[in-house]
């Protein structure tokens, strides 16, 4: 009978009440600290100071600032009483003064133009071409290739993407209307002034498309890949057509997918000013600004603090109840398929 | 009238997975294709259904040549290994999603789908989704979707094999006693031979290339037509080795490489002569090897001396794994039968129930 040496059991440390694997003895030296028993022990400050440190930052960068746009929201703060400090309290006049104003409201009108035609179409397009690449491509090379070239635009900083634009679509000598004179959809010496009041909205959304349908493209494309086969192979049994496929299976199973580019696309929506700034400044007179550049126009501009922060706080309010409700959706549909 | 019929069909995908398989399947037959797991029994119900294009052969339904027909048009229903229910549909809609592809009115499809649902006992689910039901409840929802169809084929791959042994048990009685399996013909896949067995009106051992033995339950069991068949069929498998014929004192007898040595039946010793070549591979069932008593007679059967090397206790019976002159056997015991590992055993067995495999081939030599 031969005896095996007995396996020594993995150390299992319990410091400060936790379990740990990590021998004491290996801690840094400032990391240390006796017991009075003489265990050793993290020292009661690293913690502290490990999560201390970035809770400092977050609240010296975000929290703060939050709290002085709160602030100023309701009081009459501009350049002048910001440094003089003598800024008085006027209630909800700020947010009386925004909500009625032209420049806010007809921003409110441009960004519904944007998320309706810019980011909801981009959504759509980006679905309807990741099913159309998955479907209609069969060759994985093939298909590689395509899905890069359509994520290229993606991978621009997006004020570069207006800068490009702008080029594109200067009215003298711009690349588009070159192109619409060549194959001959416009006379040779017909302009279209892409950048001008009546369209130059349009030509951010055209951009913006441009460069984001990758986005929700990418999302649905990966979700399709990943949706199981066999309940393709059983819908080919029972003999439902390609229409009948799409409508009944893939985009009912694909829902909350495409519910979260949904959400993506219409977080950043409100936070479209690169190439709003680029592009058009908002211009020609404001006629292509949306709220969070007038936010910005106000505060950085025109140094009305007050007014910028409501600015910012309704633009937030308007963002939080969108998103919550997508959350919403999100979360029923999460939990009607749960536990599979 | 035959109802399917598949005649040489080839399949391969980097390398070929079956090879000039041909099968007739007739009404009413509830045909078991039985193997090991990646042998490529799916792929063949997948050429039945047309998930799978041929490389070569014909598939015939009811006459019709369907080979080059599309899925849907070949009246065949097939149940996925994973059930493949639609998971955003509740069980009513999934049983019902054959009927709606084909356009049918809404009152007829809730008719069909409530008679089926009876049927399977799952009415009291149909408002569920796949995922608020058991793993048996969800089998018999998709095979609720491949009876509404009322197809002329049936193919199941693997219906029951992952659930747990009472709801098999359970399942397996159900499959007996539907009546509308029997009005078709029905390719049942599994790789468990006791399902095949217990289930199959005929049953057809898949190996590589291709069924190896098609027969009914017993006969293929019995009479395993290649040492493949006598291999996958029985828990725990047939006790397998390759010896040399050799005469001794008129009788003729095989042993092993390791020198065990057993008669061969009178019954046996003329074919086994007439072949001319030494090598063999002898088969013996683990449950025609009997434990016996010391002093114990004879009386037609081969008794040898045995060392225990392993004894499990598996409620309705033991398996004994058991060394005999180096040549390690299994054996079925009796419940109460206990040993101890090294314990000296003696063993009983009746030459006439050895199989004879060629040692090059694996073919029965005896059939």
């Amino acid at each position: 009978m031969t005896t095996t040496e007995p396996t020594q059991a993995p150390a299992q440390r319990v410091i400060n009440g936790r379990a740990s694997r990590i021998d004491p003895k290996d801690y840094p030296d400032w990391f240390k600290a006796k017991r009075r028993g003489g265990s050793l022990i993290v020292h009661p400050l690293v913690p502290a100071v490990m999560v201390g440190l970035p809770i400092l930052v977050i609240v010296a960068i975000v929290i703060y600032p939050t709290i002085w746009m709160f602030y100023h929201a309701f009081h009459d703060t501009n350049m002048m009483s910001l440094f003089s400090g003598d800024w008085a309290a006027v209630g909800f006049d700020n947010f009386g003064l925004v909500l009625s104003s032209d420049r806010f409201l007809s921003s409110i009108e441009r960004l519904g133009i944007y998320l309706l035609f810019g980011a909801c179409l981009q959504v759509l397009l980006g679905t309807a071409l990741a099913l159309l690449l998955y479907e209609g491509i069969r060759n994985n090379l093939a298909r590689t290739i395509i899905l890069i070239l359509l994520v290229l635009p993606m991978m621009l900083p997006p004020s570069i993407v207006g800068v490009l634009w702008k080029f594109l679509l200067q009215a003298n000598n711009g690349a588009i209307n070159h192109l619409l004179i060549n194959i001959g959809v416009m006379e040779a010496t017909a302009r279209i002034e892409w950048l001008d009041s009546g369209l130059s909205l349009w030509s951010l959304v055209l951009a913006d498309t441009w460069q984001w349908t990758a986005l929700p493209l990418l999302i649905v494309y990966s979700g399709r890949v990943s949706l199981p086969p066999a309940v393709y192979e059983a819908a080919r049994v029972d003999g439902a057509s390609s229409w009948r496929v799409l409508s009944r299976i893939t985009l009912p199973m694909l829902r909350e997918i495409i519910a979260i580019a949904f959400i993506i696309r219409f977080m950043d929506a409100y936070k479209f000013v690169d190439k709003v700034y680029v592009m058009t400044s908002g211009g020609p007179a404001e006629s292509s600004e949306l709220p969070v550049f007038v936010a910005f126009q106000k505060g950085i501009r025109e140094f009305q603090i007050g007014e910028a922060a409501a600015y910012a706080i309704l633009i937030f309010l308007f963002a939080a109840i969108l998103v919550t409700l997508f959350l919403q959706y999100l979360k029923r549909v999460l939990r009607a398929q749960q536990t599979q | 009238m035959a109802n399917l019929e598949l005649i040489d069909i080839c399949k391969g995908f980097a390398e070929p997975v079956i090879d000039r398989l041909s099968l007739t399947v007739e009404k009413g037959e509830f045909f078991v294709v039985v193997g090991p797991s990646g042998i490529g029994k799916t792929t063949l119900l997948r050429c039945v259904a047309g998930l799978e294009s041929l490389d070569a052969g014909r598939v015939v339904i009811d006459g019709k040549d369907l080979t080059r027909v599309p899925p849907y048009q070949r009246k065949v229903a097939m149940t996925f290994e994973s059930y493949a229910l639609y998971p955003h549909l509740t069980v009513f809609d999934n049983i019902a999603s054959p009927l709606k592809a084909r356009g049918l009115p809404k009152a007829e499809i809730a008719q069909r789908v409530g008679e089926v649902a009876r049927l399977l006992r799952i009415d009291q689910l149909l408002g569920r989704r796949p995922h608020e039901v058991s793993g048996g409840q969800k089998q018999r929802t998709a095979l609720g979707r491949t009876l509404v169809a009322k197809p002329d084929v049936f193919l199941l791959d693997e219906p029951i094999s992952h659930l747990d042994a009472k709801i098999r048990h359970e399942l397996r009685r159900q499959f007996h006693e539907l009546e509308e399996l029997r009005q078709v013909a029905t390719i049942y896949v599994t790789h468990d031979y006791a399902e095949a067995l217990s289930l199959g009106d005929r049953v057809g051992v898949m190996g590589p290339g291709g069924l190896q033995q098609i027969g009914p339950p017993r006969e293929v069991f019995d009479r395993p037509g290649t040492l493949f068949v006598a291999r996958h069929l029985g828990q725990p498998s047939i006790n397998a080795f390759d010896g040399v014929l050799e005469e001794n004192g008129g009788g003729l007898q095989v042993r092993s490489e390791t020198g065990f040595a057993l008669p061969v039946a009178q019954a046996h010793a003329g074919r086994l002569r007439d072949r001319n070549e030494r090598e063999i591979t002898v088969g013996i069932r683990p449950q025609f090897i009997d434990v016996v008593d010391a002093g114990v007679a004879a009386d037609g059967r081969f008794l040898f001396d045995a060392r225990v090397d392993l004894h499990e206790a598996l409620g309705a019976n033991g398996v004994l794994i058991a060394k005999a002159d180096g040549q390690s056997l299994s054996v079925i015991t009796s419940t109460s039968a206990a040993f101890e590992p090294d314990e000296p055993v003696r063993l009983a067995v009746d030459p006439n129930r050895f199989h004879y495999f060629s040692a090059d081939l694996g073919h029965n030599v005896l059939l």
